[in-house]
């Protein structure tokens, strides 16, 4: 289907990403199409998020890398700048896309949300909120988030 | 290293034409480069050192001629990333020049007088360069141009130039640097020095310093050191005058010129040479003092070429270091074009200088974002530069 015309960029990417995984990032590519990717991103250390487990997709659509890949948190998670549908409010899948960023690129982006919140541009008015007006509270939510949702379990 | 013609050179030139035919003020210079024969293949390069010495760039580079006539409007942005760039060779394009070819050298200074000097009849016989559009009036739609290469005779390594205490003499000061000539030649130390035409350098203050000049043998990773006695005595200037240039940008500081006369028929013979024109590299630096103190810092601030009466400003490009394409290796993050990561990068992005696609990719870029893939800066141009190891 999908795989027969799969452009040189995204076999190289795809296999780089199997042979020189980032540290904390998993992505692999689903067997029946290989624009579609199972993705892992680790919780970094010394975020609310540390020892979580987050689960998410990202797909390359037909105009990739032309266009930005579309990546959601398939993991609940505690973040002002992740709805609770898991879409991710980050520049760089929007209008700060470039062709010359890369999955891997996008994936550690996300890693670094993690680390650093802004609640300044949320995507979850609520959550960002609770963040401005009571970060160590809102922090414990996304402590607690994590374990009940992200514990790898 | 050598460099091959672009093979697709002639599918952009359609389609330049194609695109020129409603697009006037601009079709005098698209006219010139159909006009003109690619030259011929020039012949090896012959300046690598003999031991290995990964720093020593080769004389050479890649220019590309704007056609602004003022050397002055160039609003170039300041490099991000100059310092990581240094393990590079220096190829460079150049920008702008004013072409004053001897045959067509009046009025240099009128945006006009291009145009006329460019037409496709009354055009003088064509340097060996090539011309591009101006970045001036920036067109409505990004062009896309081939590099042509010229050679260049003799580089002044501008990382390496340093202004020292010259010991014996007490609050004089000398000139070193590390220099590639390809021919015998002389270099030149002038201080407070204004660009005249046809680049030619006046110090403003002859009787502070009077323009000294050494010669030189050829020679690839010379060292350059001013011998003691010839230094200047820097306190007849002011800090501040000497750690900026003038205004206008035709008074610098410190101006080296590095000249070479004598030319090698043999490799040359693919065009007509004036052989009274001097091959010249001029450096022009700032001195800069931190904090009003300690030894002067020299800050090179634009190097020119004057080649057979043509003037080129030369400016670093950003990843070109990476993309040799004869030691192409298809898993080589640093080589490939970021966009399909599977030929070679061949194409830089004007006026960002952001050497990072190849040509394919930087085509179909075009038809989506206006923006280099690396800085998002807006594309004015884009410029093919191929190149290929071997006799080319």
């Amino acid at each position: 289907m999908a795989n027969s015309n799969l452009p040189r960029r995204i076999i190289k990417e795809t296999q780089r990403l199997l042979s020189e995984p980032a540290p904390g990032i998993s992505a692999s590519p689903s067997e029946d199409n290989m624009r579609y990717f199972n993705v892992m991103i680790l919780g970094p250390t010394q975020s609310p998020y540390e020892g979580g487990v987050f689960k998410l997709e990202l797909f390359l659509p037909e105009e990739y890398p032309m266009a930005a890949p579309k990546v959601r948190f398939l993991t609940k998670i505690y973040h002002p700048n992740i709805d609770k549908l898991g879409r991710i409010c980050l520049d760089i899948l929007k209008d700060k896309w470039s062709p010359a960023l890369q999955i891997r690129t996008v994936l550690l982006s996300i890693q670094a949300l993690l680390s650093a919140p802004n609640p300044d541009d949320p995507l979850s008015e609520n959550i960002a909120k609770h963040w401005k007006s009571n970060e160590a509270e809102a922090v414990e939510t996304a402590k607690e988030w994590t374990r009940l949702y992200a514990s790898g379990a | 290293m050598g460099i091959s013609w672009s093979s697709n050179s002639t599918n952009t030139n359609t389609h330049r034409r194609r695109r020129n035919s409603y697009l006037n003020p601009h079709q005098h210079l698209h006219q010139h480069q159909h006009q003109h024969p690619y030259p011929p293949h020039l012949p090896p390069p012959y300046y690598y050192p003999p031991h290995s010495h990964s720093h020593l760039p080769p004389p050479q580079g890649y220019y590309y001629t704007s056609s602004n006539p003022s050397t002055t409007s160039y609003m170039a942005p300041p490099p991000p990333q100059q310092q990581q760039q240094t393990p590079h060779p220096p190829f460079y394009f150049s920008s702008p020049s004013f072409s004053s070819s001897s045959s067509s050298s009046s009025n240099i200074n009128n945006n006009n007088t291009y145009n006329s000097n460019y037409a496709p009849n009354s055009m003088p016989p064509p340097p060996p360069f090539y011309a591009a559009p101006p970045p001036i009036t920036p067109p409505p739609y990004v062009d896309h141009l081939t590099a042509k290469k010229i050679r260049n005779d003799v580089n002044l390594h501008k990382h390496t130039l340093r202004l020292q205490l010259d010991h014996l003499n007490p609050d004089h000061h000398l000139v070193s640097f590390v220099f590639d000539a390809l021919f015998d030649g002389s270099i030149t130390i002038s201080y407070m020095a204004k660009e005249e035409e046809k680049c030619r350098f006046v110090p403003l203050y002859p009787d502070a310093f009077e323009p000294i000049t050494f010669p030189f043998q050829k020679g690839v990773g010379q060292k350059f050191c001013q011998p003691s006695g010839t230094g200047i005595d820097l306190g007849f200037f002011e800090l501040d005058d000497l750690s900026k240039p003038s205004p206008d940008e035709d008074v610098f500081p410190l101006v080296i010129c590095a000249e070479t006369r004598v030319r090698d028929d043999e490799t040359h013979d693919d065009y007509v040479l004036d052989s009274s024109s001097p091959h010249m590299q001029i450096t022009q630096a700032v001195l800069e003092k931190s904090n009003g103190s300690g030894p002067f810092q020299v800050k090179v601030v634009r190097q020119i070429l004057w080649i057979d009466n043509v003037r080129y400003e030369l400016r670093e490009l950003y990843g070109i270091g990476g993309s040799a394409a004869a030691d192409f290796d298809d898993n080589d993050p640093g080589k490939e074009c970021v966009i399909c990561m599977t030929e070679p990068k061949d194409t830089a992005v004007l006026p960002c200088r952001h050497m990072c696609m190849c040509s394919e990719c930087a085509k179909a870029l075009r038809h989506q974002s206006n923006k280099c893939p690396i800085c998002r800066q807006p594309i004015e141009e884009l410029i093919e530069i191929k190149i290929s190891n071997g006799d080319q």
